[in-house]
């Protein structure tokens, strides 16, 4: 019995060393590959098809633009990963301000609109995300609404408790629909119309996956969100995804070099691919969005959405103001 | 031949005590740095903005924000008294009544322990929710479970198993004397029960209502999920630092979030300290049982019997989300989510089991050396050694992990951004129970037994290895347990840690979850349960057959009980 007992506890150290000397060989070995923060619909195809070009592996971990932003700033340019790839402009504006980036100006750049990028190259845009309408049509049948096609459909009391929004101080999503309103109403008229809309609105979620999940499960009718509704009527959930008439709120979904970077090369080569007529195809085939480059086709499901005029937004301005316009929403709606 | 001896023998003594103190001096080190040092600078983060000393953010926290502090007061104490008072009933049916299916109920509150976060809520938004299954589809009601009433509910829910362990724990270790002289002297069940059972069992209760209290406070999975507008101080912290990037708030509020903690664990230690049950002799009247009235025993069943089926219908929902077609929507049987598992998935899933078992191991072994080292060298200090070392156990995993982050972001300690990190934060994280249990089994160890083993010629050396470590087996299984559980299920405290090469299983099922692959999450959910539980299931079968000579199985389960007991 005794000498199990000190077996076991010897195979148990060797164990913890073996597998610490494992991980030290396993992660100095990293010169052909690339670690990477962000959220993109349909990423683990398009990371395959960048590694079958290049041969360059893909380590990644799916965060939101708030978590990347804060980790980042926490952590203060230590290498934690290489590359940042696809989220809410207005954190990658923050993080360009904050030091947190290194400026790149792709060669495929130039292919690129200027509305689309940063002028300094720290950020260039991938696609151009927009915002839409989740709708569980199962909902809309048993409470006899018919499906909301526009903006200003929301703010019937009909729908009240019926749509979640995630809390804009935590979803870039969230954030964009409130500084489009803001930007295309006006002041005034803005503030106005996201009160009444919050007036249908239980309460803000505090993950930004929450308004297409709870609208998946029927939880409520209409959850406002990006793109991923088509990946749940892949699912087999009774959902389909709206475009709004009255108005369309977008912004790009970036890429960018992260300062502290082990592997600059391949997050440079990364970048270029991103960025060219093959990587933009790719990207478009995987997640429905608007390609930022000239040129390459709009996938399918949004061809409706080509001649919608998309709302003119500033971008400069929403990431410039976003604490001020945070804070004053805050003290209206936060519930 | 006997001077040879006796000179190997003191050259061992001389090797050992230096070993020993190595040991000490590294251990104590390592506690330093990463339980006190994470704490400090969180404080440090809070105070000094912009390099001067300030309180700016205690001062706007106090001022527009006591609401917070506030409601997660009142969260944590109705959800403990809710907790407390489920968990003594389902004791009470365990102990107390002769109807069948203790054991069942026994591996179900086990079973609960492995809860794998975002799931196990969206299970319940699926049966409870606006339009879920139970209340909508089948009792046609129109509730809204999300705001306060809601976290309360899954509290009390979750809560009460840890409970229900630990009240277990102090109820079988009452001596049935009492409890008999009571009886024999004419009272009836009831008041036996309330008048001598619960009196004696009162210390053990009060310290399950202040652990529970302390979870709860720190809890921040379930209000950010079924609280609605309903917001409470730990989730305001999370949401401080991922929303506003206000990590000196984030702190302010994380420090807030501590006096309370704090107040409850001194209680806590204070009970422990007066309460004689660690001393408490396993009763010797094994069928021995009170009689109480019907109705009563009636009450105690149907609660009991309700919060099982509550549990699992929770477990099988998540079970069977893995195969249903569509989480939610259509219930027929499926294959596609489980083959979307691809090495990306598979590998993260392996890496959790690999960090939890480094974690479980290593935090047991550090564990119970520590708790040696409380509980025998009296050295200079062991109190605030003790103290740091339960630390983490009532600090919110947020604060922990924000805390992690800045204190291993620059040199010399740079240590984020590696496994390194994810791993020792877990076992530091963790390891209060488990120097806890190792303390409780050697305060019912006689030290006489040691001191005789010294007169009879035994070193150190020996005396650790033949007395201590022998006997050390419940609570390392106890420890490692724990350990690995909570490392397979961590989110809160290592989410600020994990890098794209230290991705763990949660946080793959988080993401397919995030995507819209319910379903998949799903699959990955019941990989973390049925893992943890085979693991749950070999250690223990493991280390209980070396004692299956001493005592039969039914035995060592009571005893694995018991040092759950006082001391989680």
């Amino acid at each position: 019995m005794r000498e199990r007992g000190k077996l076991f506890i010897l195979l148990g150290i060797g164990l913890i060393f073996c597998l610490f000397a494992g991980n030290i060989i396993y992660a100095s070995n990293s010169n052909s590959k690339i670690k990477l923060f962000g959220a993109y619909e349909g990423k683990e195809k398009i990371f395959s098809t960048f590694t079958k070009d290049t041969g360059i592996k893909i380590e990644y971990l799916d965060m939101s633009s708030g978590e990347v932003l804060a980790r980042l700033k926490a952590e203060k340019g230590t290498p934690l990963a290489d590359i940042w790839f696809g989220g809410g402009v207005d954190s990658f504006i923050a993080a360009k301000n904050n030091g947190l980036l290194i400026p790149y100006i792709s060669k495929e750049s130039k292919y690129i609109p200027e509305k689309y990028k940063d002028p300094e190259g720290y950020w260039t845009g991938l696609s151009i995300v927009l915002i839409s309408f989740i709708v569980n049509t199962d909902i809309a049948k048993e409470l006899n609404i018919p499906i909301p096609q526009t903006w200003s459909a929301l703010i019937n009391p009909k729908f009240k408790d019926e749509i979640s929004m995630s809390n804009p101080a935590i979803s870039g999503t969230a954030y964009t629909i409130l500084t489009g309103i803001l930007q295309t109403m006006g002041k005034t008229k803005g503030w106005e119309f996201i009160g009444k809309l919050n007036k249908n609105i239980d309460y803000y979620a505090k993950r930004g996956s929450e308004p297409y999940t709870k609208a998946a499960l029927g939880e409520v009718m209409v959850g406002l969100a990006t793109d991923t509704g088509i990946e749940l009527q892949r699912e087999g959930y009774p959902i389909i995804t709206v475009f709004p008439k009255d108005g369309i709120f977008w912004c790009p979904s970036p890429v960018a070099i992260l300062k502290g970077t082990t592997n600059p090369e391949g997050a440079k080569k990364f970048v270029d691919w991103c960025l060219s007529e093959r990587g933009q195809k790719v990207l478009s085939n995987n997640c429905p969005r608007i390609p930022t480059r000239k040129g390459v086709e709009i996938p399918k499901l949004l061809k409706s959405v080509e001649n919608t005029e998309l709302q003119k937004i500033n971008f400069e301005e929403a990431g410039k103001l976003r604490t001020s316009i945070i804070e004053e929403w805050k003290n209206k709606f936060d519930k | 031949m006997t001077n040879n001896n006796s000179k190997t023998n003191t050259k061992k003594i001389f090797n050992f005590k230096n070993i020993e103190k190595f040991l000490l001096f590294f251990l104590i080190l390592t506690i330093i740095v990463f339980i006190l040092w994470p704490i400090l600078a969180v404080f440090y983060k809070s105070l000094i903005i912009n390099g001067s000393f300030n309180f700016t953010c205690y001062h706007a926290l106090f001022v527009k924000n006591y609401k917070l502090l506030l409601n997660s007061l009142f969260i944590s104490c109705t959800s403990t008294f809710f907790a407390v008072l489920l968990g003594l009933i389902i004791a009470l049916y365990i102990t107390y009544l002769k109807l069948p299916g203790k054991l069942f109920i026994f591996l179900v509150l086990l079973l609960t322990m492995i809860s794998p976060p975002f799931v196990t809520s969206l299970a319940y938004i699926m049966l409870f929710g606006r339009r879920g299954l139970i209340t909508y589809k089948l009792l046609g009601l129109h509730l809204n479970p999300y705001g306060w009433h809601g976290i309360i509910l899954m509290q009390t829910i979750s809560q009460a198993s840890i409970a229900a362990l630990i009240i277990l724990g102090i109820l079988r270790s009452i001596d049935k004397k009492f409890e008999q002289s009571s009886m024999d002297l004419g009272a009836n069940g009831l008041r036996t029960l309330f008048k001598v059972t619960l009196p004696l069992a009162k210390s053990g209760i009060i310290a399950a209502a202040l652990i529970v209290f302390v979870r709860s406070l720190a809890d921040f999975g379930t209000p950010i999920i079924i609280g609605g507008g309903y917001k409470v101080l730990a989730t305001e912290a999370y949401l401080n630092v991922i929303g506003l990037y206000n990590l000196p708030n984030a702190s302010a509020m994380s420090v807030l979030l501590l006096i309370p903690a704090l107040i409850a664990f001194i209680l806590y230690r204070k009970m422990i300290n007066n309460s004689n049950f660690y001393s408490a002799k396993k009763n010797s009247f094994d069928n021995f049982s009170i009689n109480l009235p019907h109705w009563f025993t009636g009450g105690i069943a149907i609660i009991t019997y309700l919060f099982i089926i509550f549990i699992l219908l929770k477990y099988a929902t998540i079970f069977w989300g893995a195969f249903a077609k569509t989480w939610g929507i259509d219930y027929s049987f499926s294959l596609k989510h489980i083959s979307k598992l691809n090495i990306n998935k598979l590998g993260s899933f392996f890496r959790s089991i690999k960090y939890s078992i480094i974690a479980g191991i290593a935090g047991s072994i550090i564990a119970l050396i520590l708790s040696y080292i409380i509980e025998r060298k009296k050295i200079y200090g062991n109190n605030i050694i003790d103290f740091i070392v339960t630390l983490p156990f009532m600090i919110p995993g947020i604060f922990f992990g924000i805390g992690y982050v800045l204190a291993f972001h620059s040199k010399p300690l740079l240590l984020t951004g590696t496994g390194f990190i994810v791993i020792v934060n877990c076992i530091y994280r963790q390891l209060p129970l488990g120097t806890k249990a190792g303390s409780s089994v050697l305060s019912q160890l006689n030290p006489e037994m040691e001191s005789s083993a010294r007169d009879l010629g035994a070193n150190e050396f020996f005396l650790f290895k033949d007395i201590i470590l022998p006997n050390m087996k419940s609570a390392f299984l106890l420890s490692f347990i724990n350990t690995f559980t909570a490392t397979m299920t961590t989110i809160g405290a290592v989410i600020f840690l994990i890098t794209p090469s230290s991705k763990i299983a949660t946080v793959e099922m988080f993401d397919a979850i995030k995507n819209g692959n319910i379903g998949t999450g799903a699959v990955l959910a019941n990989l973390i349960i049925f893992t943890v539980l085979i693991i749950n299931l070999l250690f223990t079968w493991f280390l209980l057959r070396e004692k299956k000579t001493k005592t039969n199985y039914k035995k060592s389960k009571i005893s694995y009980v018991s040092t759950i007991e006082p001391n989680y």
